[in-house]
């Protein structure tokens, strides 16, 4: 592979970053387990966030091969021994689980975003990251779709649901925008034809959301006087939320007592 | 006790082209698009489905074999004549299996559809028939298969003793002073 050392780096920040925001959610998500409204949405919704962190785990192992590191072993090192603060997440996906709406619009919002985005790396010229896309697009489809039912249905429930799902947007909306935020060397990553620019990801979501929501109920109206919670141009993605460290320092607690212990 | 639940849906899944529909269980859905999700996240996580069907289980006329022979007559109405329509028809052919798909055929009111089925399906030996008309079917489509079904064959199916836990907590327990 005839790259420099800047590209090998921007690239590696740009799996990254797909890695850990499915896994921190995949992770939160999981908490629902056994907390759900109904048990097939318990079911459902424990489906959805193993697939997540399933597809995290696809993610490590193809950042693993890139950087020459072991996609058996290094993957486990990357989720249970790197310090919260190397952590690419966006704070979307670290903010905790509020009541049933705020979750699953949170999740709705990701699926829309992850289904646009490897449609997009479908064409990656990385190739096992072409691969990947393609095969984890479809299962995305299914979540879209399971997601997106429920948005409605809450939307144009009951006066309670609504309201719910309302607050919900307007606390997760001005988050929403950090995941198109380029990680620093975007640009790089795009000439090289392995990724695409988040801000054709940006057009291809806001395409598939707003009509969604609106569908649904909602009133979006307000929506571009919140200020995003980060700019579309700060660029990083090395500030987090301070649940974050929260979050890592227990997903890492029982491995980290015992490190040399094979589970 | 009022049930405070959302209405059942009767689910049937098809493991296999070459195989027939069988029923696999109940889900509680308000509708029956929720249905037919619920339906493939609570049964078809694995193992695999090539199509899945969910009915309301207030559609299913059932009768046991005991009962249809001792001609005590159909529950009040499954008589109700309609125009003629397709019913299909399940049945359990033995006691540990699960409801099969036989076939469908037209009839005009469901205690029809249940005796040309007993008629019908004569060379089968049915404990119990299921008969619901077939407009009340909600299923997965060709186009699904790939996002609903196919990934779950990527997935490993585990079981608990898979994990090392046990004995990983042993040797630390052994290992501590």
């Amino acid at each position: 592979m005839d790259m420099d050392q800047a590209e090998k780096q921007a690239f590696e920040r740009y799996l990254l970053a797909m890695a850990d925001d499915e896994l921190i959610l995949g992770h939160l998500n999981s908490e629902w387990c056994g907390h759900a409204p109904l048990l097939e949405e318990d079911i459902a919704f424990a489906n959805i966030a193993l697939d997540e962190i399933g597809h995290a785990s696809t993610w490590y192992a193809i950042l693993s091969e890139f950087t020459g590191k072991d996609p058996e072993t290094h993957p486990d090192h990357l989720v249970y021994f790197r310090d919260a603060s190397d952590f690419h997440s966006a704070r979307l996906v670290e903010l905790p689980n509020g009541d049933w709406a705020f979750s699953m619009l949170r999740q709705y919002l990701f699926d829309a975003y992850e289904m646009v985005k490897l449609r997009e790396l479908e064409r990656s010229r990385y190739l096992p990251l072409a691969g990947a896309a393609a095969k984890i697009r479809k299962e995305e489809i299914y979540h879209y779709r399971h997601t997106s039912a429920w948005i409605k249905r809450l939307g144009l429930g009951t006066e309670e649901s609504h309201r719910r799902l309302q607050n919900a947007l307007a606390a997760l909306w001005p988050y929403t925008r950090q995941l198109f935020t380029p990680v620093a060397g975007e640009d790089l990553v795009v000439s090289s034809g392995f990724g695409s620019p988040s801000e054709v990801v940006e057009i291809a979501w806001r395409e598939q959301v707003v009509p969604l929501l609106e569908e649904s109920g909602l009133q979006l109206g307000h929506l571009s006087n919140l200020v995003p919670v980060v700019s579309r141009y700060d660029g990083s993605r090395e500030q987090h939320t301070p649940h974050l460290k929260v979050l890592v320092r227990e997903l890492q607690s029982v491995a980290r007592l015992e490190p040399d212990s094979s589970w | 006790m009022t049930d405070t639940q959302w209405p059942r849906f009767m689910v049937f899944q098809q493991t296999g082209e070459d195989e027939p529909l069988m029923h696999n269980g109940t889900v509680h859905a308000p509708d029956v698009e929720m249905a037919l999700m619920n339906a493939r996240d609570v049964f078809v996580r694995r193992p695999d489905a090539v199509a899945l069907w969910v009915v309301p289980v207030d559609a299913i006329y059932s009768q046991t074999r005991e009962v249809l022979a001792n001609q005590t007559g159909g529950e009040p109405g499954a008589g109700r004549t309609n125009k003629p329509e397709d019913y299909i028809v399940f049945g359990k052919l033995s006691e540990q299996a699960q409801a099969t798909y036989l076939g469908k055929l037209r009839a005009n009111s469901a205690q029809a559809a249940m005796n040309a089925a007993v008629e019908k399906f004569s060379d089968h030996n049915v404990l119990r028939w299921w008969v619901f008309p077939a407009r009340l079917i909600t299923r997965s489509q060709p186009q699904d298969i790939e996002s609903m079904f196919l990934p779950a064959l990527d997935k490993p199916f585990r079981l608990s003793t898979d994990f090392h836990t046990q004995t990983a907590m042993r040797e630390i327990r052994d290992r501590k002073p």
